[in-house]
């Protein structure tokens, strides 16, 4: 070797004697590898400051912890359900009775409601849109096919089985059904989805953006729905939906709702009404708009407030029959008027959610609402109605040990209708072990009488060609009914046992002043009319009931891609007044089972199997007996994937073996109906 | 002639053995240092922090011989350091870019660095492992999944998003996971846009999520849609720092300032005492566990208190 050689070695072994050091330290286990980075990291990446984004308002409590029985229905379970109306997925919650088709004067529409008790108008369950009250508060209840939401725009729906006025408010008396929307951040940039099949046409498109940090997606489409066979129970409606989320920033989010529908609906039946309400169309319209405001206080301090508007409007002529064959000395034969309905809501709300301690968390807060309500035929007067409302709730949540959990709440009310009431409720959770708890719960509720029952004054006066006219009166309201009050008590479990979770429920409802419309047998006619047709409606107070019963939900993974869902209920009325006997007890089925099989085949195919059986059951109302009737849905859907865009296409067939059962009343029928389903994501 | 010629060879061979040595040598010579300099950017609560636990941790192991003097870069128009007598440590980023620009022969430590900017000013600095050295700010992948094990001991896939910074760590990662008896399911995220709809891919086929830091991925602005998303499919964060934890991360293994500072300060005596080169660029070796037991209620997840929580980490690390 030459000297520049020896010298080249040196500097080689010299310099290379360092890398032989580190190269050891690198052999060591988890060595980082020596690769060549990108700069843009600085320390404050790692220990700098991050603004609190689960804070405690956004922290739900745990089903294990939570005071009441919650059923979480998700997009999985929606989905596999193979559902178009989005009241046909309460069949999966146990101890809910649904009703297609239910009732034919006012409208034909879905009764949802929780143990039964209801007449087409399900005026007992709270229901709300992303917090948003969407009851009806003229006849009670929820007008399903008019909601300015899409099926596909849900999220999940939390149904609190048992009153929670607490959190609620009045009429969450036998229940809570909260639909929450997807967040805009979560929906897919543009999606279409339609559906085609037996008397049933939808189409919608979803569309979803970011700019900067406003995130939004709007939803817009329409509904065609021909209804069942001899129903006069056509509905369309055209929808056009939005929601906005806006991070003002670190501390304040804002966010934006907006919908919007129209469309027309059929009512009528005239086998049963053939004189004055014959089948005809009216048209319908609402809109609604809604903004929030959150803001982080503190580490341990959140605040919220929301204030919303809706309007709702239904435009109907009205045209009788001739009446002379009923009627004697008629100026006209047919009589023409307008039974147009507008009704407006303004609500505002506040909320504070706080944590003292780690253990301890509670929320507060209070509302203002006002209802405004013009329906001239049903009120009897051309004045629009005004119904205010104010609350105050609070609600905390003690962990006195780390297998208790105390919940304690109450809701103040105060009312144009029943003045002030509260509603308080307790329970305590004992977690046993992670997989078992128990909890004992007792709450009450209150429910207002609605205008139905408070303030209706139906009536047409047929002029004659004497001084004297005729009075058809169909409601005359006293104004002097108290509110129901329920009293709950139940002992519930959450079990996990590995493969299935199960849910179920023991409980013992006490009602007081249950409320009826019967037949005013004190009615007196106003001079110079003659009162034809017999006597009127009116509210009133009439008993006490008792529902017992027993419910559970059980959750079974069967396979790594088979899943099944069981749901089984028995509730059980009793009643005092001999009355309201002939009527409530049998107004919800005695026994009521649900299930949902999935199986997933492969990436593309996945099947499921739902299954209903209700026992034989009498609604109220517009209702009357039907047997027991049993349904079973098939789904079949192929999934495709291209890389910019995701499709599905589904078939799904309802009634599978075309049992001809009779819900809600012995005049719907219902067949088997077949749909397909298309959804395209890009 | 061929004695003569012979003779030189042999000569050469020596003094090249002998510069050989002294090679090895040389770096001893030049770095025995009498006195320590710690250079901030500013005084931050974190560095001034670092400095008097430092100070602390030299006190009680009584190595009071050696002096500290500290230097703000704010005020100091120029990095001057009494350059063969004192080993630098810089605090920050900054702190360490300019310390890097000193001569070489003298030793800088860099602490609250990250690995990978820590790497770029090895480079572009040209300088030697021996003088140039760090405890990086990343805690070792797998203490971060002995974590998610303790805490989830039935977890069985880990989902981790990369960006462009991280994405250099992807082959480590899965390694570190097998070892750990974790399935890890990755997601590589090259803009902005990609971030919401590759997590959700990320959340519906995985546990949980396992933080990586990356400018791109886990920042100021992202934590509110990251932490929300995550929570609304009922999916926990693992973050890598105790701030992400308290804004909705379940846990984390962090080092506090006090321990970075008794590691600096292990160091910097061993390499005072035993002459030689600084140690390589190193993880934190003291580290404690944070849990957000808010989230973790809300999620129905069960955990002990955080001391329990570390013995067990320390235990699933040992066992690898």
């Amino acid at each position: 070797m030459t000297n520049s050689r020896y010298l080249a070695l040196l500097i080689l072994l010299f310099t290379g004697s360092e890398r032989l050091a580190i190269a050891d330290e690198a052999g060591r286990k988890d060595a980082w590898p020596q690769i060549i980075a990108s700069q843009d990291l600085s320390e404050d990446d790692y220990i700098g400051e991050v603004p609190k984004v689960l804070t405690v308002s956004r922290l739900s409590q745990s089903l294990a912890d939570a005071p009441s029985a919650v059923t979480v229905i998700d997009r999985k379970i929606i989905r596999a359900a193979g559902i178009v109306d989005l009241p046909e997925i309460f069949r999966l919650v146990p101890g809910f009775y649904v009703g297609t088709n239910a009732g034919f004067f006012h409208n034909t529409n879905h009764v949802v409601s929780y143990h039964g008790m209801s007449t087409a108008y399900a005026g007992s369950m709270q229901v709300l849109i992303n917090g948003r009250s969407v009851y009806n508060p003229l006849y009670g209840g929820v007008q399903w096919s008019e909601l300015p939401v899409a099926v596909a725009d849900i999220e999940r729906i939390e149904i609190t089985r048992g009153p929670n006025a607490a959190s609620y408010g009045a009429n969450s008396f036998f229940g809570v059904i909260n639909i929450i929307t997807q967040d805009p951040s979560d929906v897919v940039s543009n999606s279409v989805i339609a559906t085609h099949g037996d008397g049933r046409n939808e189409a919608f498109y979803r569309h979803a953006g970011k700019l900067n940090d406003l995130s939004y997606r709007f939803t817009a489409g329409y509904r065609d729905d021909k209804g069942i066979d001899n129903r006069s129970d056509f509905k369309r409606t055209r929808l056009l939906n939005a929601q906005a989320d806006y991070r003002v920033n670190d501390k304040n989010n804002l966010e934006f709702e907006f919908g919007i529908v129209d469309g027309n609906r059929e009512e009528g039946i005239i086998e049963l009404d053939p004189t004055i309400f014959l089948p005809r169309t009216k048209d319908i319209a609402n809109h609604y708009e809604l903004v929030r405001w959150r803001h982080n206080v503190s580490d341990d301090s959140d605040f919220s407030l929301q204030a919303y508007h809706s309007f709702d409007s239904s435009d109907d002529v009205v045209t009788t029959a001739d009446l002379r064959p009923l009627l004697a000395g008629l100026l006209q034969p047919k009589l023409t008027f307008k039974n147009n309905i507008e009704m407006q809501r303004f609500d505002i709300e506040a909320q504070h959610n706080f944590s003292i301690s780690p253990s301890l968390r509670g929320v507060w807060g209070g509302s203002v609402r006002r209802d405004t309500t013009y329906a001239p035929f049903e009120l009897g007067t051309n004045k629009t109605d005004s119904f205010d409302l104010q609350r105050l709730f609070g609600h905390a949540e003690w962990r006195p040990f780390e297998r208790i959990v105390l919940n304690a709440g109450a809701m103040l009310e105060h009312n144009d209708f029943t003045g002030t009431d509260a509603s308080p409720r307790a329970s305590i959770n004992f977690k046993l072990n992670p997989n078992h708890t128990i909890r004992l719960g007792v709450s009450s509720a209150l429910r207002t009488p609605n205008y139905v029952e408070e303030k209706f004054n139906a009536r047409l006066v047929i002029p004659t060609i004497l001084p004297t006219s005729y009075l058809v009166q169909f409601f005359a309201d006293e104004g002097n009914v108290n509110s129901e009050r329920i009293v709950s008590r139940e002992i519930g479990y959450l079990g996990n046992f590995g493969k299935v979770s199960l849910d179920a429920r023991i409980f013992n409802d006490d009602i007081r002043d249950y409320i009826r419309t019967k037949k005013r047998n004190n009615f007196v006619t106003p001079p110079g009319l003659l009162l034809v047709g017999g006597r009127p409606n009116g509210g009133e107070n009439s008993g006490d009931i008792a529902v017992n019963g027993f419910e559970t939900q059980a959750k079974w993974a069967i396979a790594k891609n088979t899943q099944l869902l069981f749901n089984y209920a028995y509730v059980n009325i009793d009643a005092n007044e001999d009355d309201t006997v002939r009527n409530i007890t049998k107004s919800m089925p005695r026994n009521t089972i649900s299930a949902l099989l999935t199986h997933r085949f492969n990436p593309q195919w996945d099947a499921s199997l739902a299954y209903y059986q209700t026992s034989k059951v009498a609604a109220l109302g517009d209702g009357n007996p039907v047997d027991l009737a049993r349904r079973t849905d098939v789904r079949l859907a192929r999934q495709f994937n291209s890389g910019t865009w995701q499709g599905e296409v589904s078939a799904v067939v309802e009634n599978l073996f075309n049992d001809h059962n009779q819900e809600f009343a012995d005049y719907n029928t219902l067949k088997r109906r077949t749909r397909i389903n298309l959804r395209l994501d890009f | 002639m061929l004695s003569n010629t012979y003779k030189n060879k042999q000569f050469v061979k020596v003094l090249a053995f002998l510069a050989l040595m002294l090679g090895f040598f040389v770096p001893i010579l030049a770095h025995a240092y009498t006195g320590i300099t710690i250079v901030i950017s500013a005084p931050t609560p974190a560095n001034t922090e670092f400095i008097e636990d430092f100070k602390e941790e030299l006190i009680s192991g009584k190595n009071t011989n050696l002096h500290v003097k500290i230097i703000e870069l704010q005020e100091a128009e120029k990095l001057v350091v009494a350059e063969n007598s004192e080993l630098v440590i810089a605090l920050g980023v900054k702190a360490l870019e300019a310390s890097s620009k000193l001569k070489h022969t003298t030793p800088v430590l860099g602490v609250f660095t990250p690995l990978p900017t820590f790497n770029s000013l090895l480079l572009a600095s040209r300088r030697d492992l021996g003088t140039f050295s760090a405890i990086v700010l990343d805690q070792p992948y797998s203490r971060q999944m002995s974590l998610i094990r303790a805490v989830l001991p039935n977890i069985k896939n880990l989902g981790i998003l990369l960006g462009s910074t991280s994405s250099q760590y992807s082959e480590h990662l899965k390694d570190v996971g097998e070892k750990s008896t974790l399935n890890i399911l990755q997601e590589n995220i090259s803009q902005e846009a990609d971030l919401i709809p590759k997590l959700q891919k990320v959340l519906g086929s995985t546990d949980a999520l396992m933080a990586i830091p990356d400018p791109l991925i886990y920042n100021r602005e992202t934590a509110q849609p990251i932490l929300l998303t995550s929570y609304r499919h009922q999916k926990p964060v693992f973050g890598y720092s105790q701030s992400y934890v308290r804004a909705g991360a379940l846990a984390s293994v962090y080092s506090s300032t006090k321990q970075l500072a008794k590691q600096a300060a292990d160091i910097a005596v061993k390499s005072q005492q035993a002459p030689g080169l600084l140690p390589p660029p190193q993880t934190p070796k003291y580290f404690s566990v944070m849990v957000n037991y808010q989230v973790a209620r809300s999620l129905n997840i069960q955990l002990t208190d955080e001391d329990s929580l570390y013995k067990k980490v320390l235990e699933l690390e040992a066992a690898q």
